[in-house]
């Protein structure tokens, strides 16, 4: 039945998903422009600094940094997401329910925790550089994974999971066909939330000599150069709607093909 | 297949189905006693400390104590009743009271009295069994369904214990000695911290709550605000601390009033602004929400008892809101206990100073002396908020 699904609904998405990642595609392109653009535009910048003896940030190369950003934000959201979606399925089956309360609990409470005081325990345990600021992001992250995890999963209708029971399919393909599917918007909700505020956050990571974005923040909060926090907090911004509407568009292309495919079970649910 | 397969499994009542939350849990904690290092030794504030182990620290008769305790918390639970779980909620809360008599013991043998500036840390066993029994606290809280009200006294108790025993005879512990060299700065510091944070949530507040009634009034508003405060979220709080620096110097030098009024570049200042511009979202959102989502029934039927709109407002639509708008106000100050200590960076003091200068020095108890109360105050205030709002919500306590 897989094929079924999914044919129609991608060629009926295929018009308006053109349209979809054009936002991302402007976002992306003015990062890119900003990143190899900004060393050549010092007369900008010397317009916001006219005293200092430099005004473009000069002790790395942007798209270093850029990278960096990305690794960091990149790997606490990979870890981040499996284990939030991995707790989130878990205490939802059967077996695990007896965690369920405790999960969601913890989760509540992972965000409570301030991210420069996690910051700040880690090192000791991790040392400086980068592993502290992963785990920080991914303790800050986890809260909006876990709870939109539990919240999709839940709201499947218990009916469509008797409905897959009868038709013969096995606990893990009613998760993998049924429950998944039908919850992914709300899951992705959560990632985009967790991975949006995450970016933001990582530029902390620079207090902890973790290079990333962040540097240029902290080299001009230090040396009261505005010219450099701009530039850091400018790739940052540009950054984070780089990303939030790539999830924008991801969110809406599902959400077509959901709402788009006749013969999928997810379509009654949505009703 | 035996006669037994063929039976109906029989259904086991609720409370015989053992805990395997609490079970699963003990056994972490009776690992983290024996294989993780439970405290280290330092010969002063710089050097790198080394690990001891449970068993070297506080002898066989602590460890096997320790241990008895740990796994009677787990038996208790295999056969959970609710005098077992009260049992065990006791066996939680005496762990929790033992624990700094530990560390006295640790220091006792480890320390040498000889060298003034050795000290005891905290080793990660250490941390994980705190952790993990205050996750115990909190699956006992949820499986007795005990009121908010209950943890807060349990804990404020053990914190009283904890509190005794760091001011009386916990001298070697690094972090107290920490605290020790610099008292009148760490009060200060905190008193600061709690100032600025209660100064940005109190002015958000206000002025989130007006944006927010005037969203409803002026609809077209709504979405060109939502815009702009969702974009500032989105710039880093470390930038826009950086960012504010030069316009507020700039002002505090070409207005003379301004500065008189205490405005300046670096400290105070710009750190309240970027506090409460990174406030405001969720102070505005769930105000918002809050308003809106008043059934309009109920409404319909404030109307029909004769009720005024500004009765309405008063009298319905306000106490209906106030969970959701106390929400946002817990979500607003505990961010900004977490922001303010990043305001430190740009001269604001408050708790974050310990953390950077510590940085700065690689002197990790000073690191811990910032972020350990940054962290308590964001825990205490979450639960406070949390239990006002579960007090204040429409039926009182469930």
């Amino acid at each position: 039945m897989k094929p079924n699904v999914k044919q129609p609904a991608r060629l009926s998405a295929q018009s308006p998903s053109n349209r979809l990642w054009g936002q991302p595609l402007l976002w992306g392109l003015l990062l890119a422009i900003c990143v190899l653009g900004i060393p050549y535009a010092e007369g900008l910048f010397r317009w916001f600094e006219p005293n200092a003896r430099q005004v473009i940030y000069q002790r790395a190369h942007f798209y270093d940094l850029l990278g960096r950003h990305l690794l960091v934000v990149g790997v606490a959201a990979i870890v981040t997401i499996s284990l939030g979606v991995g707790a989130g399925i878990a205490v939802t089956r059967k077996k695990g329910q007896d965690f369920l309360p405790l999960v969601s609990q913890l989760a509540s409470l992972g965000q409570t925790f301030p991210p420069v005081a996690v910051l700040a325990l880690a090192v000791p345990v991790l040392g400086f550089g980068t592993l502290p600021i992963i785990m920080a992001l991914m303790l800050y992250g986890l809260l909006p994974i876990v709870r939109n995890t539990l919240t999709g999963l839940q709201d499947v209708d218990a009916d469509m999971k008797t409905a897959a029971h009868a038709m013969g399919m096995t606990p893990l393909q009613t998760l993998y066909q049924v429950e998944l599917p039908l919850a992914a918007p709300v899951i992705l909700a959560g990632i985009r939330t967790s991975v949006t505020i995450n970016i933001a956050t990582a530029a902390l990571g620079a207090t902890v000599g973790a290079s990333n974005l962040g540097d240029p923040i902290i080299a001009g909060i230090i040396n009261g150069n505005m010219a450099y926090v701009i530039q850091g907090a400018l790739l940052i911004a540009l950054l984070a709607l780089t990303i939030d509407s790539l999830f924008d568009a991801l969110q809406s292309k599902i959400r077509l093909h959901l709402s788009s495919s006749p013969g999928d079970l997810a379509r009654h649910s949505t009703r | 297949m035996s006669l037994l397969d063929a039976l109906p499994t029989p259904r086991l009542g609720r409370g015989k189905h053992p805990n395997v939350v609490l079970v699963s849990l003990s056994v972490t904690m009776l690992a983290a006693v024996w294989g993780l290092d439970a405290v280290s030794v330092a010969a002063n504030r710089i050097v790198q400390a080394t690990g001891v182990s449970a068993m070297d620290a506080i002898g066989w008769p602590g460890v096997l104590l320790a241990s008895l305790l740990i796994i009677a918390v787990g038996g208790l639970a295999y056969q959970p009743s609710r005098t077992n779980y009260w049992a065990a909620l006791g066996v939680v809360v005496l762990i929790l009271a033992l624990m700094p008599f530990g560390l006295m013991v640790a220091g006792h043998f480890l320390i040498d009295p000889e060298l003034p500036q050795a000290r005891l840390g905290i080793g990660a066993g250490y941390w994980v069994l705190l952790f993990i029994l205050m996750l115990c606290l909190i699956e006992l809280r949820l499986k007795l369904a005990l009121r908010r009200f209950w943890p807060v006294v349990i804990l404020s108790s053990i914190g009283l214990v904890w509190w005794l025993c760091a001011s009386l005879w916990l001298s070697d512990l690094a972090l107290i000695q920490e605290f020790k060299a610099r008292d009148r700065q760490f009060i200060q510091a905190a008193l600061e911290h709690i100032l600025l944070v209660s100064v940005a949530v109190s002015i958000s507040i206000v002025v989130g709550t007006l944006l927010a009634l005037l969203m409803r009034r002026f609809v077209k508003l709504q979405k060109s605000a939502f815009a702009l405060l969702n974009f500032l979220q989105t710039i880093p709080s470390l930038a826009l601390f950086g960012l504010l620096l030069a316009p507020l110097a700039w002002l505090a030098a070409n207005v003379p009033i301004l500065a008189q009024l205490g405005v300046s570049g670096i400290g105070n200042t710009p750190a309240l602004i970027a506090l409460v511009a990174y406030s405001l979202l969720p102070m505005v959102r769930n105000t918002y929400i809050a308003l809106e989502e008043v059934s309009p029934d109920t409404l319909e039927a404030a109307s029909a008892m004769g009720m005024r709109a500004s009765q309405r407002f008063w009298q319905v639509r306000l106490p209906l809101a106030l969970p959701i708008m106390l929400e946002g106000v817990r979500i607003t100050t505990v961010q900004a206990i977490g922001l303010t200590a990043v305001a430190a960076l740009i001269g604001a003091g408050g708790l974050g100073t310990f953390i950077f200068q510590g940085l700065g020095q690689a002197a990790m108890d000073m690191v811990l002396l910032g972020a350990l109360p940054i962290l308590i105050l964001a825990l205490v205030v979450d639960a406070g908020l949390g239990a006002l709002a579960e007090v204040l919500r429409p039926g009182g306590v469930r």
